[in-house]
């Protein structure tokens, strides 16, 4: 069935004015609006949480304890010490090694770069 | 969960700060022997523990050295641009290579008679310990570092 765009027209102005003229009666129950806050905190928990909600909360109680907080804090520092120890060694080692073949390069006309 | 996300932050900040001040803090000598008026050497200085008079009499030796060996390098120079010329030349084996390559075979052999003295007097001016071990490396890196490991007979 279909209707036409005047019968529309018509049919949605009849229903504008009933609900204008509409009242509520009834009064909302006690504690209605808590009833609604609580039912949506309830969706909420239902619903699946994405894996970055989920480590985000994982990360923002686990540092919430003193004691994880001081590991996590005391592991990053042992690693930055550890990398920044890594780096300077293996440059040390290229840097002496340039220097030790530069010595030689002076000494040993053979080895000296030649024009 | 604010304070959860300072310290997340903070503790990558911390990694950042060590890694840096320990980079910084360890390579620190090593750029000051390098950016040096003789980097090479003060890693000589540094590698055989010498001491500053044994130093200042290996300075002295090395630049006595230096001058000669200029005058040894021009020479080499000399001799091969006269070979390359001479093998420009022929199509084969001559009177003249033969001549040239026995030239460049006799100042190779002074050159590396010269390097040896210098390398013994040094040797001598070290510690007993590190000059022995200077005269090893040394020699393995110069007189001795023609290896044909790699050649297919």
């Amino acid at each position: 069935m279909t209707m036409s765009p005047r019968n529309s027209t018509e049919e949605s102005g009849a229903l504008s004015k009933l609900l204008r003229e509409w009242k509520v009666g009834s009064s909302l129950p006690p504690r209605f609006e808590d009833h609604v806050w609580q039912r949506i905190a309830r969706e909420e928990l239902q619903a699946p949480a994405s894996f970055w909600t989920q480590l985000a909360h994982w990360i923002g109680s686990a540092l919430a304890r003193p004691s994880l907080a001081a590991g996590y804090v005391a592991l990053l520092l042992a690693a930055g010490l550890l990398a920044g120890y890594c780096q300077a060694r293996s440059e040390k080692a290229h840097a002496l090694e340039t220097l030790s073949s530069r010595y030689v390069q002076m000494v040993d006309p053979y080895q000296a770069p030649r024009r | 969960m604010k304070r959860s996300w300072f310290i997340l932050v903070a503790g990558l900040v911390v990694a950042l700060a060590a890694y840096f001040t320990f980079y910084f803090l360890s390579i620190a000598n090593y750029q000051s022997l390098e950016r040096g008026p003789e980097p090479e050497l003060a890693w000589l200085k540094r590698e055989f523990l010498l001491g500053d008079t044994e130093f200042a009499r290996i300075c002295q030796m090395h630049q006595a050295y230096l001058s000669g060996c200029m005058e040894r390098c021009r020479r080499i120079d000399l001799k091969n641009e006269e070979l390359k010329r001479l093998l420009a030349a022929a199509n084969g084996m001559t009177p003249e290579i033969e001549k040239t390559l026995a030239e460049a075979a006799q100042l190779r052999a002074e050159c590396q008679k010269k390097m040896l003295e210098h390398f013994y007097a040094v040797s001598r001016t070290m510690p007993p310990e590190q000059g022995k071990r200077y005269l090893a490396w040394v020699q393995e890196k110069t007189i001795l570092s023609d290896s044909h490991k790699t050649m297919q007979h």
